[in-house]
């Protein structure tokens, strides 16, 4: 916050189908990095280790501009709804740990999910409102499940999203790259999308006063 | 299945868009409903639409519609777009809801955000969903992802949904069938109708 009580904004991250954010307005008091489903069992079968490493970057970055980082994990856990894991077919196994490389620090909240969608029946979507948050940089695996089921409901919660594309591996490529197309589809029905580099770039420029 | 949707005239008619993949599911999903209303199945319609203040429409949301020159709120040919109780907002004739059918209001693309869709059916013991309508990447997947969520069996019906862009509805379809189907089941109408029996109807 400046003196004024004014934040001072980033500038918008060149993204599809638009420039993020839409109003043009993210600053570290309404801006929330989201890290959905970075387990080390995740990683290892979607061989996303590249993935996580651009998350990382992203990270780094976000912690020095002291923006919030929110963790999500899928657990397993004895009130978990066993329907959730009734067909088998899981894309990627629930309950390991976050990765070392991407764990979280003191003061930065790991939800617990037992399905794919980390606002379902969890304090989510509370968390980010009472924070102040409207805008959410998101990161996350699979891109064709864990991610897109919580960047959809993140979207109709309202909150305005970009998926960083590098930081989000699919359980195929080209599954990965048709969830990202959808994102961006009728100028963006769920967000925006952009590469890592076009946010690391818009974080290390002067944020601007926008009054 | 609402003219905003899926009629000459709608919404995505009007912004010169092409309806015809959303047109083309009318008659396969009419033909399965009236096989469901005649077998005693419950009947959900949901539409997606807005207060008229629009109090429940997020900024970016109208933002984003209001690109195309035409957004959400705004008037045009068919009344306030995606508006409750504005004639683009309804249902498409042909499928028309009757006397007894619960017909779900919701504002985001998820049917269970935001509504009480999961209350209703719980309340009448359902715990099986066969899931129809437009379009396939946006809010059927968002739907059938939260319902599989919250615990109901669902079937996607593959020849009564579609997209606005077919790559996008193959590509849904894919996502959805892999992994032995892990958010549920897709098939056809064919097999539905046989199951109920009621193959020879159509």
């Amino acid at each position: 916050m400046s003196e004024a009580g004014v934040e001072s904004c980033f500038p918008q991250i060149a993204a599809n189908p638009y420039p993020w954010p839409f109003d043009g307005r993210w600053s570290v008091g309404t801006t929330a990095y989201l890290l959905f489903g970075f387990q080390t069992e995740a990683i290892a079968t979607l061989d996303a280790a590249e993935a996580a490493a651009v998350a990382g970057r992203i990270l780094a970055a976000v912690r020095s501009a002291r923006i919030r980082v929110i963790f999500s994990r899928r657990t397993l856990g004895a009130g978990a709804n066993p329907m959730a894991s009734r067909h088998g077919g899981e894309n990627v196994p629930p309950n390991s740990g976050i990765a070392d490389a991407l764990a979280p620090r003191r003061g930065e909240p790991i939800v617990d999910h037992a399905g794919d969608n980390a606002f379902l029946r969890t304090d989510l979507a509370a968390q980010l409102r009472v924070a102040g948050i409207r805008n959410l940089l998101i990161a996350g695996l699979p891109t064709d499940g864990l991610m897109h089921a919580s960047m959809r409901a993140a979207n109709d919660h309202g909150f305005e999203c970009l998926a960083i594309a590098d930081a989000c591996a699919g359980t195929q490529i080209g599954f990965h790259e048709a969830q990202l197309r959808i994102t961006a589809f009728g100028n963006g029905l769920f967000g925006a999308v952009a590469d890592s580099a076009a946010v690391l770039a818009a974080l290390k420029a002067p944020p601007s006063s926008k009054g | 299945m609402q003219i905003d949707f899926c009629a000459p005239g709608g919404w995505v008619d009007q912004l010169g868009e092409d309806v015809s993949n959303t047109r083309s599911v009318i008659e396969p999903i009419r033909a399965i409903l009236n096989v469901a209303r005649d077998a005693g199945l419950t009947v959900f319609h949901t539409r997606e639409g807005h207060r008229p203040d629009l109090s429940d429409l997020p900024a970016n949301k109208q933002w984003r519609t209001r690109a195309h020159g035409l957004g959400i709120g705004d008037r045009g040919a068919t009344g306030r777009i995606l508006v409750r109780g504005e004639p683009g907002w309804q249902i498409v004739p042909e499928l028309a809801p009757i006397a007894g059918e619960l017909v779900i209001d919701k504002p985001g693309k998820s049917s269970f955000h935001a509504t009480d869709l999961e209350d209703q059916l719980r309340s009448r013991g359902l715990t099986h969903l066969v899931i129809t309508g437009v379009t396939s990447d946006c809010c059927v997947q968002s739907t059938m992802r939260d319902a599989f969520e919250c615990g109901f069996e669902c079937l996607l019906l593959e020849d009564c949904t579609a997209a606005v862009e077919t790559r996008n509805h193959v590509a849904t379809l894919d996502i959805l069938k892999a992994f032995g189907g892990r958010w549920g089941s897709v098939a056809t109408s064919e097999s539905l109708l046989r199951a109920l029996g009621a193959d020879s109807l159509v």
